[in-house]
């Protein structure tokens, strides 16, 4: 493992001096070198206090960061061989693109000559050729996020840590960043940390995910884990859209579940945990996973709210009392059920997930 | 797959409050530079705030015999003294109340008629607005005297009133108040002119198109938001006004008041229990007032007066209420002009109230006699002030981006020394640093010289032995005949640098500790370098030019003898900055010890902190006014840069220090060119704090002027009061234009951050 958490946890003192506030609880994560790993959650759920932890603004109230195998808990931020991208930029208005990039080889006492060349070279890589002696308030924001980026890769850190990034920048910028930032990050083969509320961000960036919540971790994965196997409801929600649907286990073998629900029996398939008979479930039904057909499916339900959006009709159907969102996806359909409609609903069996009752919360 | 702990063990672990604290002190120790800072403005504060506070405070419970005595707060009460000194809270808390009434209101006509009423010449008024904050305080009173007063220009010569007794004359509180409200409105004015610029024009917008009428929407929108600023202009002014020393000696007339009733204890009576007894009556109502400002009022602002002003601003419509505001401030700023002319043409008239042709003679005895109080005022304020402007920033910068506990303690102490009144500081100021107990003295060289040997050492042995043999050296050495010290002091830092250069192979360091040794043995040499100006001056023929380079001799004398305790204290964080990261065990506690034993003899020379009659403690008493204005000038810059900017810089590998460098100080220069302008203007003008620490060698103008007036020179007073006006407004245009230069494009000084 190239950079460790252990049992990290963060106490503030409150605001207003009484009492205390725990940011950040019991965090266990590895890293591996080259991957880069996304810090994903609602604001407030301690996301941005362990990248700062791990760069040396905060020190843990308790547990051990550990880089390349040494501890550096208590090491400042300037002696931690990192370097960081800032939400806002933080480019240094007073000096130019050229000297922003070159401030970290300054500090170093580096040749003029090296420092020249080190500067062109990853002024390339961000492709801003030539923009040298810009000043910042020159810059568009993607340029400004470039030179951010820039001079951060120049450092050749030991770990890349950025702080939502791209969260100042348009709709369409921001996608463009995303895959310039991965490409980059593929190619130097940089171990990054990347904070995000952003939960397509995160999909499109990351070798694993990391979701968590009221200063815990939820949930560790690739992207893939965490959409197809949530471990709790939070997971399930925050990483795209989920119904709950409430069920009873009947039967168990293997990877197959017998479940009970709506008054009906089907059979789950690639079920990854084990439940004993009769256990009270939730199901998480995500709306592709639901078909709405006029007739000819399992449960029948009626239709609240329909949408046309182009490239998908959403609808709010009715099963049993529930609401359920679901979405239809196929391009040929053009004709929406109207309101008030009965139609028959399935599931895809083989891909829903089931979470025990208890972890409701 | 990782599955995460589950929620359910949720029990926090609690770390005790303690803890949390020490752990903070720890990490603000592992930067020296950073400590450094704190420590060096928890020590200036310690010595020249709280110190003097408290000992101005505990002086009236204390007889000359040192035995508790109430007698002074007593005669409150009893039948004899105590109708007399009633009458004197009541008047003054009357004067107080009259003046934020009437300030407040001139303030707010205008900065309605320069934020609403598009009033022509707007750039102008907002200046000649400011004026009265950079003129000495007794300018205004005594210009009112030359136009209103008995003999005065208008109400003798123009309208040729003759005064018999009980007629109402300029002098008395009506008298006082229409001066202190013209001395004081700025701060009004600015607030409120920043106030009205922020306010959002959607808010009165939405509420017109609700249906809401001018005055109905006056009275219920712009009034209410405007609310918090009123009332800190009010809460202001009343300090303000209680504080006002200058003002009440000229006017106050038959009725008296607090600040002068101090005055006149020190001056007239040499009781410093009684004025400091006073001092605690007077200084009651105020530090209740900064209370409240600063806890209560600042949290109900509704708008952000460091924001951004908002995009567009409401014009009043209404030509009649347009011009009524125009007209009335057109009004006053004629009557102020006219105040400030009669000042420099009453130091032009022969005889005032008799003879106004004009004459030169008073201008010849100003620039003979009076050369030496303006050239010391000129140099002690200037020297002082980038001492002023930098541990504002300094302070400011600890305060708005650094955690430790003791913080609000730093912020509000650093605020307390402006805003008590400048008597009761001067008080203390005397009474602290005429015999100061050795205590202080010790204490802090204990608490730089753990922080020396802490950063110097290594282990635990090395900071002992450094701390141990250090002190042990420095208290011998002390005992040396005095002459012999400084050589042998000296003679420590050059043995050091030449070490450092022949083991190291640097030679920045070493050259700085050389200087630093030479310029401890240059205590020495002040007479040498002194005696032959003075020679001199003493040949030339008497007038301008033999004064001015008499002075210039003691000048140097201050420049190259500085009090020892004070010199220890630069000696010893010159010391961390050049020495922390030795590498080599023995030069570590070789040179930590000797450095550390310069500091140390120096600490302990003669009295300590012994510094009545001085120029060092006007030095002090000038710094501690005008720090506050700095901190606050510095606390908006540092606002409005981004942290992470900073952080940034620690990312990339730069420690806090190189951060400071060549961040953070780029970024605020600006706020500390305001600093230095609001800093030399509050020295050049202070009177309150100082005027019971000038001595026969060291003058100051303001003292002058109202020592002038008393004698009946009035021509000359206002001679003096001209040139401090003039030097002022020559320091600000140049800084201006400096700062212009300097950040073509990049923000410009805001002065009103400082007042």
């Amino acid at each position: 493992m190239y950079l460790t958490l252990e049992n990290i946890t963060k106490i503030f003192p409150a605001r207003g001096g009484v009492g205390e506030v725990t940011a950040v609880y019991n965090v266990n994560l590895d890293i591996e070198k080259g991957e880069l790993i996304t810090l994903l959650g609602p604001s407030g759920c301690g996301k941005t206090t362990t990248l700062r932890m791990i760069a040396g603004f905060e020190f843990p109230t308790e547990g051990q960061i550990v880089l390349d195998g040494n501890e550096i808990n208590m090491l400042p931020p300037h002696r931690r061989d990192m370097s960081m991208v800032f939400q806002s930029y933080a480019i240094f208005p007073h000096l130019d693109v050229f000297e922003n990039i070159a401030y970290g080889l300054n500090v170093q006492r580096l040749p003029k000559a090296v420092i020249q060349e080190r500067v062109n070279r990853v002024l390339d890589l961000v492709q801003l050729q030539g923009y040298g002696d810009r000043a910042p308030t020159q810059l568009s924001g993607g340029q400004q996020q470039r030179v951010a980026l820039a001079r951060a890769l120049i450092m050749e850190p030991k770990v890349l840590l950025m702080d939502e990034p791209l969260s100042n920048l348009d709709a369409k910028l921001r996608e463009e960043m995303r895959f310039e930032i991965r490409r980059i990050q593929k190619e130097l083969n940089i171990t990054s940390v990347y904070v995000t509320h952003d939960q397509i961000e995160a999909m499109t960036l990351s070798d694993r995910i990391v979701v968590m919540n009221n200063g815990i971790i939820e949930q560790v994965g690739t992207p893939v884990e965490m959409y197809r196997f949530p471990n709790s409801r939070f997971v399930a929600n925050f990483i795209g859209r989920a119904n709950f649907v409430h069920g009873i286990t009947q039967k168990q073998s293997g990877q197959n579940l017998v479940v009970k629900v709506f008054d009906e029996v089907i059979e789950l398939l690639n079920i990854q945990r084990d439940f004993r008979e009769h256990e009270s479930v939730n199901l998480i039904i995500r709306p592709e996973m639901i078909r709405i057909n006029k007739t000819g499916e399992l449960f029948s339900g009626i239709i609240r709210r329909g949408v046309y959006l182009g490239d998908v009709i959403e609808y709010d159907v009715e099963v049993n009392g529930q609401l359920l969102t679901c979405v239809e996806s196929d391009p040929y359909v053009m004709e929406l059920f109207p309101n008030g409609e009965q139609v028959t609903v399935g599931f895809a069996e083989g891909c829903i997930q089931v979470l025990p009752e208890e972890e409701n919360n | 797959m990782q599955i995460s702990p589950t929620r359910t063990e949720k029990t926090l672990p609690k770390t005790s409050t303690i803890i949390h604290r020490i752990r903070e002190f720890t990490l603000i120790g592992r930067d020296p530079v950073l400590f450094m800072s704190l420590l060096l403005s928890g020590i200036f504060i310690f010595v020249f705030i709280v110190f003097p506070l408290y000992r101005s405070v505990s002086g009236g419970f204390i007889s000359k015999e040192g035995a508790f005595d109430v007698t002074y707060f007593a005669r409150y009460f009893d039948d004899y003294f105590g109708p007399g000194l009633r009458k004197a809270f009541y008047d003054t808390m009357l004067m107080g109340l009259l003046t934020a009434t009437t300030g407040t209101l001139v303030g707010f006509i205008f900065a309605y008629a320069v934020v609403r009423c598009n009033i022509p010449g707007k750039k102008y008024i907002h200046w000649l607005a400011l004026v009265p904050t950079v003129s000495p305080p007794f300018a205004l009173a005594l210009s009112m005297i030359l136009l209103f007063g008995r003999n005065g220009l208008i109400t003798k010569k123009i309208f040729g009133i003759t005064f018999i007794q009980g007629m109402n004359d300029v002098y008395g509180l009506d008298g006082l108040v229409i001066v202190q409200t013209i001395t004081f409105f700025s701060v009004s004015y600015l607030i409120l002119r920043a106030m009205l610029e922020r306010l959002n024009p959607a808010i009165e917008e939405a509420a017109s198109s609700l249906g809401a009428g001018r005055f109905h929407l006056f009275r219920t929108i712009t009034l209410p938001l405007l609310t918090p600023g009123i009332a800190a202009s009010f809460l202001l002014l009343f300090v303000e006004s209680l504080a006002d020393l200058g003002n009440p000696l000229f006017l106050s007339g038959n009725r008296t008041v607090l600040s002068a009733q101090i005055f006149l204890a020190v001056i007239g009576e040499y009781n410093y229990q009684k004025a400091s007894a006073l001092s605690f009556v007077l200084m009651i109502p105020t530090l209740v007032i900064f209370l409240v400002q600063r806890y209560y009022v600042n949290r109900r602002t509704y708008i952000s007066v460091t924001g951004k002003p908002a995009g567009s601003i409401i014009l009043e419509k209404d030509p009649i209420i347009r011009w009524f505001f125009n007209i009335l401030t057109y009004a006053m700023i004629g009557f102020i002009l006219l105040l400030y002319l009669t000042i420099v043409y009453g130091s032009f008239s022969t005889a005032w109230g008799v003879d106004f042709t004009p004459t030169l003679r008073h201008w010849e005895m100003t620039l003979t006699r009076g050369v030496e109080a303006i050239l010391d005022t000129t140099f002690l304020s200037a020297l002082a002030t980038p001492f002023a402007a930098i541990l504002g920033m300094i302070i400011a910068w600890l305060v708005v981006r650094k955690n430790f506990t003791g913080k609000s303690v730093l912020d509000f102490t650093s605020n307390l020394g402006g805003a008590v009144p400048g008597t009761i500081l001067g008080i203390g100021f005397v009474m602290a640093f005429n015999k100061p107990p050795l205590a202080l003295a010790i204490v802090i060289y204990a608490a730089m010289a753990l922080f020396f040997a802490s950063v110097v050492g290594k282990t635990r042995w090395e900071k002992i032995i450094i701390l141990v043999v250090g002190t042990a050296t420095g208290v011998a050495l002390n005992q040396v005949y005095e002459p012999y010290m400084y050589y042998i002091l000296g003679g420590f830092y050059l043995v050091v640098a030449i070490y450092m250069m022949i083991t190291q192979k640097v030679f920045r360091k070493p050259l700085v500790l050389a200087v630093l040794g030479i310029y401890v043995m240059s205590t020495n040499w002040s007479v040498m370098i002194s005696k032959p100006i003075a020679d001199f001056s003493r040949s030339l023929e008497r007038g301008f030019w033999s004064n001015a380079i008499f002075q210039a001799s003691d000048h140097i004398k201050v420049l190259v003898q500085p009090t020892p305790a004070l010199l220890a204290i630069a000696l010893v964080f010159a010391g961390v900055l050049l020495l922390q990261n030795l590498s080599r065990k023995i030069s570590r506690i070789g040179i930590g010890i000797l450095t550390l034993a310069v500091p140390c003899a120096l600490s302990f020379v003669g009295v300590p902190f012994a510094m009545v009659g001085g120029a060092y403690i006007i030095m002090g008493a000038f710094i501690v006014r005008s720090v506050p204005a700095s901190v606050r000038s510095g606390v908006a810059a540092l606002q409005q840069i981004d942290p992470s900017i900073e952080e940034a810089s620690n990312m990339l590998g730069a420690d806090s220090q190189y951060t400071f460098r060549k961040v953070t100080l780029p970024l605020i220069l600006p706020a500390l060119f305001a600093g230095l302008v609001f800093s030399f203007t509050r020295h050049m003008t202070s009177v309150s704090a100082i005027i019971f620490l000038i001595s026969a060698k060291w003058r100051i103008v303001t003292a002058s002027i109202l020592s002038e007036w008393e004698q009946g020179g009035v021509s000359i007073a206002a001679a003096y009061s001209t040139v401090i006006i003039i030097f002022v407004l020559i320091a600000i245009f140049v800084l201006n234009l400096f700062v212009n230069k300097l950040f073509k494009g990049r923000g410009s000084v805001d002065m009103s951050q400082g007042f």
